[in-house]
């Protein structure tokens, strides 16, 4: 009981202290790549702070949506990140952790930030709206086909229960989920509109998509977003991570493993952002319409994951 | 079980009906009022009559009228039929209440009437479908109920439009009933019998099953036989296309579903076949939904997909049974009976709102709306109820029936055939897709109706609808909430034993961290203004810079521009020789309507040419027509004579 009120507490708490910290990395080893210092790593966190100081300015067409968007983003991210352990595991069955519920909050999350861009009425906020929920419907399949994969694999539809098995045994045990994890890498780039999808750095109206969406948020609302968005980030990451390379995590409640858990996480996370960053940088940004092909290489992968486990 | 009590609650459902016939003469709202009272009571009585037989798995029969030999109007209740009453019952009650305004709001006072008269007998016919025991009282209250929707949905006939949606839909209610009166009487023919539960001998069982399908899918809409679907909703009154939508296709799902069960064993080709239907009907339903800005076409869209959802679930079940992964069967056909209710509830919530939108602004072209949010603003909360619910956005119940099927999905690799699981697994990408869509849809429908600014003088203008049509879509909203989230405890108090997350704690997370955030915002006191934010260095934002509908879908009519068959046509003039600088042109973008070009014209045309043909032979010469009736009744012996 003490154990899976402290999964709840913490697990969430943890994924959002962590998550600007990668956020920071990404974007220093992009600098570095592109020949600039770049800002320190913890950037990300003085900008939150910049952020919740700053006045919430609303657009005079503004409506509700605009006010509880970020608020229900935020709620709906966080009842994600109960869903996916990172520090340790909880008691078998005692949290819901399905992984379409997962996939759903997100959806949910989604849904809601999009139509906060169609608030304001200027057309840059509906331009993103169109295009994130154009992308995330072509995606949607690839997700879906990838978790079903993963749970065809390991015989669970639980993350929980995901991780308690791939934590048990090796990824010798389980070669396919090598395949299933160049999906689920493709559906990270994807949904944390990365390059070659999105380009976060730039406000241009050509190649933004996600950026447009909250470019009429502002203040601690615009804090919000980006906690949201961060907290999205670290959750396919920590998803990633801990279906091909989970050893270190705790497999139940004790101080010490937690700890270990929870240092051995931020290892594992700083590796894969600088993987991420060093992906986004050799590649340049695809036109919009030819994306389709691209979402479709992570569709072959697992459908090449499932074929293999129907066969052997 | 006591009988009188159904026995009194449609006695009061058909006055309630008489009543407002009665009163054509002598229109007034007083009896209209008293009309909708009956209505509700004697749908309360049914539900009172229902929740026994569901609770106690009672099998009830009530034969009524002995007419002649077999035919005796019959009615039989089960859990089943039991289960699809409460569901129109409870959208009944909804849409009187509703209609309590509704009706007020326009048309002549003597339509008023009419409307009230044929929507009672429309819902008490649909419960007779229901119900029914026999295939006598079948076709006699599907007729009924088809007859009475079809008056209902040219009940405004001085607009071509409606009349041709009245005839379209009356065309293809008839195709519905050929099909189901040749099955039934194939049924009867090899059995002796004409019980609902007669068991469907196997030499016929092919045949009339399919006939089944032809007939019950066409009135739920399934692909290729839904044409009739958008154009009748639209046309229809917004409390008659909630009913027709929320309700009246799920009778034929109940068929569906009724007949189902009265094979002794299901064939894995019905399971292939209900899947890819079912699939199909899902994934064109939204696709077309999203090209559509006709506010009550684009519902009608997706009620073409949910029912797909529905099909699926059916499909399923019959695979994991037919294989005997007991576990996944129960879980697939819990999600289609689920999603049934789950669909009549919102559906019929989007529809209600969807009138009261069109009711402001008089248009049902999304292009025209915007800016409702501030001036409907209960209208609008009920409307992003109902659009986050259909979704599937958890906690909602939209999800709750969605998960169910994406979790026997998930155990399609139980299946030892590599080529069905493998089928399987291509449906369940096209579900997720469709899924998808559909919040990408009603991004749009939502965010162009109700967000940013009015675009046409009308919806600057629009008020908000009275209590009565406000009331209806909130009670119907509180029920999608308490579906969503009360279905793992309801599943488990019922005794099903179902793999599926309990998304109470999940709404209660999500409820929390909203309040903590709401009172970390308090503690910060930002500063808050109004001001005008980036317009992309124009000089003022108005409705014409908004993102439109059109806008909105581009992108994904493009991508999809294969199944639109989308086609672009360019004409330039140029200023020079050398073609360079442009000096003007003409473009031209046309969308290819495939199943009515494609299937339904050509065999319309057949059916001319064949009739044609036919017409040269009637001369009108007397000794022909004699000839004639020689030959036929010769024929008829002949056959009847080898037949027998």
């Amino acid at each position: 009981m003490v154990s899976i009120l402290v999964y709840y507490v913490l697990n969430p708490l943890f994924i959002l202290a962590v998550s600007p910290l990668f956020a920071g990395i990404i974007k220093k080893v992009k600098a570095l790549a592109q020949g600039r210092t770049g800002a320190p790593v913890w950037q990300p966190y003085l900008q939150l702070c910049k952020l919740f100081r700053k006045e919430i300015i609303y657009s005079d067409n503004a409506s509700f949506i605009m006010r509880l968007a970020p608020y229900l983003n935020t709620a709906f991210m966080v009842a994600a990140a109960t869903m996916v352990p990172v520090i340790f595991l909880p008691p078998e069955g005692s949290a819901a952790t399905n992984i379409i519920l997962f996939l759903y909050l997100m959806v949910s999350a989604r849904f809601f930030m999009a139509l906060a861009g169609l608030d304001a009425g200027s057309s840059f906020g509906g331009m993103g709206s169109s295009r994130e929920m154009s992308l995330s419907a072509i995606a949607e399949p690839v997700t879906i086909i990838t978790c079903a994969a993963v749970a065809f694999v390991l015989n669970t539809t639980g993350i929980a229960g995901m991780f308690a098995a791939t934590l048990a045994g090796s990824l010798l045990d389980f070669p396919t989920l090598l395949l299933a994890g160049v999906s689920l890498f493709i559906i990270l780039i994807i949904e944390t509109s990365r390059v070659p999808v999105d380009n976060p750095e730039t406000h241009l109206e050509l190649t933004m998509v996600h950026e447009a969406m909250v470019l009429e948020q502002s203040g601690p609302n615009l804090a919000l977003m980006e906690i949201s968005h961060g907290i999205k980030q670290t959750l396919l990451m920590a998803l990633l991570i801990n279906l091909l390379f989970p050893q270190g995590m705790a497999g139940d409640f004790n101080i010490a493993g937690m700890a270990v858990g929870a240092v051995s996480f931020i290892i594992k996370g700083s590796v894969l952002s600088i993987v991420i960053a060093i992906f986004e940088s050799s590649l340049a940004k695809i036109r919009f319409f030819r994306l389709p092909s691209f979402f479709m290489v992570a569709l072959f992968f697992s459908f090449i994951t499932v074929v293999f486990e129907l066969l052997f | 079980m006591n009988t009188t009590l159904p026995a009194i609650s449609l006695a009061i459902l058909a006055a309630a009906g008489i009543l407002a016939f009665l009163r054509l003469a002598q229109p007034h709202a007083v009896w209209r009022r008293l009309s909708l009272l009956l209505i509700t009571a004697g749908l309360v009585m049914v539900i009172a009559a229902v929740i026994p037989v569901l609770i106690q798995d009672l099998r009830l029969h009530l034969p009524l009228y002995h007419l002649n030999g077999p035919l005796v109007i019959d009615f039989y209740l089960d859990r089943l039929a039991a289960f699809f009453i409460l569901v129109i019952s409870l959208v009944g009650i909804c849409a009187a209440v509703y209609s309590l305004g509704y009706v007020e709001q326009h048309m002549e006072p003597k339509r008023r009437q009419w409307l009230l008269g044929l929507m009672a007998f429309f819902i008490l016919a649909m419960i007779a479908v229901v119900a029914s025991g026999n295939y006598f009282t079948l076709i006699l209250s599907w007729e009924i109920m088809s007859l009475s929707s079809f008056f209902l949905v040219i009940l405004e006939r001085e607009q071509a439009e409606n009349r041709k949606a009245g005839i379209y839909y009356l065309v293809m209610t008839q195709f519905s009933t050929v099909f189901l009166l040749f099955s039934c009487l194939t049924v009867y023919h090899s059995t002796g019998s004409m019980d609902i539960t007669t068991s469907i001998p196997a030499n016929i069982m092919p045949v009339a099953l399919l006939g089944f399908l032809a007939g019950f899918g066409t009135k739920a809409g399934l692909m290729p036989l839904h044409k009739w679907l958008p154009y009748a909703h639209s046309a229809a009154p917004s409390n008659i296309s909630a009913l027709m939508s929320g309700v009246m296709l799920k009778t034929a799902i109940y068929g569906i579903i009724r007949i189902m069960l009265n094979l002794a064993a299901m064939p894995l080709w019905w399971g292939i076949v209900l899947l890819a239907l079912g699939t199909a009907s899902a994934v064109f339903g939204v696709i077309y939904a999203l090209k559509e800005h006709d506010l009550k076409k684009l519902l009608a869209y997706h009620s073409i997909e949910n029912i797909g959802i529905i099909v699926t679930g059916l499909g399923l079940y019959t695979i994991f049974t037919w294989y005997g992964i007991e576990l996944l069967a129960v879980m697939s056909l819990t999600g289609a009976l689920f999603h049934s209710l789950n669909h009549a509830l919102f559906k019929s919530l989007l529809f209600m709102t969807a009138g009261n939108v069109i009711n402001a602004t008089r248009s049902r072209n999304i292009e025209h709306m915007g800016g409702l949010v501030k001036r409907m603003p209960a209208t609008a909360a009920t409307f992003l109820i109902g659009a986050a619910a259909i979704s599937a956005l958890p906690p909602l119940n939209g999800f709750a029936s969605e998960i169910l099927l994406f979790q026997s999905y998930l155990g399609a690799f139980q299946i030892p055939s590599i080529f069905v699981a493998a089928g399987v697994f291509a449906s369940l990408a096209a579900f997720a897709l469709m899924s998808a869509l559909a919040a990408a849809c009603f991004v749009k429908a939502f965010g162009i109706t109700f967000l940013a600014m009015p675009r046409s003088p009308e919806a600057a203008l629009a008020r908000e609808a009275g209590w009565s049509m406000t009331t209806a879509p909130a009670i119907l909203a509180g029920l999608c909430i308490a579906a969503g989230a009360g279905s793992a405890r309801f599943f488990k108090w019922a005794g099903l034993e179902l793999t599926v997350p309990d998304l109470l704690p999940v709404g209660l997370i999500i409820l929390f961290v909203i309040c903590i955030l709401f009172v970390f915002m308090r503690l910060l006191k930002a500063p808050v203004r109004k001001a005008e934010t980036w317009n992309c260095g124009q000089t003022a934002i108005t409705s014409r810079t908004e993102y439109t509908a059109t806008g909105f879908s581009e992108p994904i009519i493009t991508i999809f521009s294969p199944v639109f068959r989308t086609q672009k046509k360019l004409w330039r003039n140029f200023t020079d020789a050398a073609e360079a600088v442009i000096r003007g042109g003409r473009a031209e973008i046309t969308t290819l309507k495939f199943f009515e070009e494609r299937i339904y014209l050509p065999l319309v045309r057949l059916a001319m040419t064949i009739g044609r043909k036919i017409s040269t032979w009637q001369n009108g010469d007397l000794d022909n027509f004699i000839m004639y009736a020689f030959i036929a009744i010769a024929a008829s012996i002949l056959l009847a004579g080898w037949w027998l």
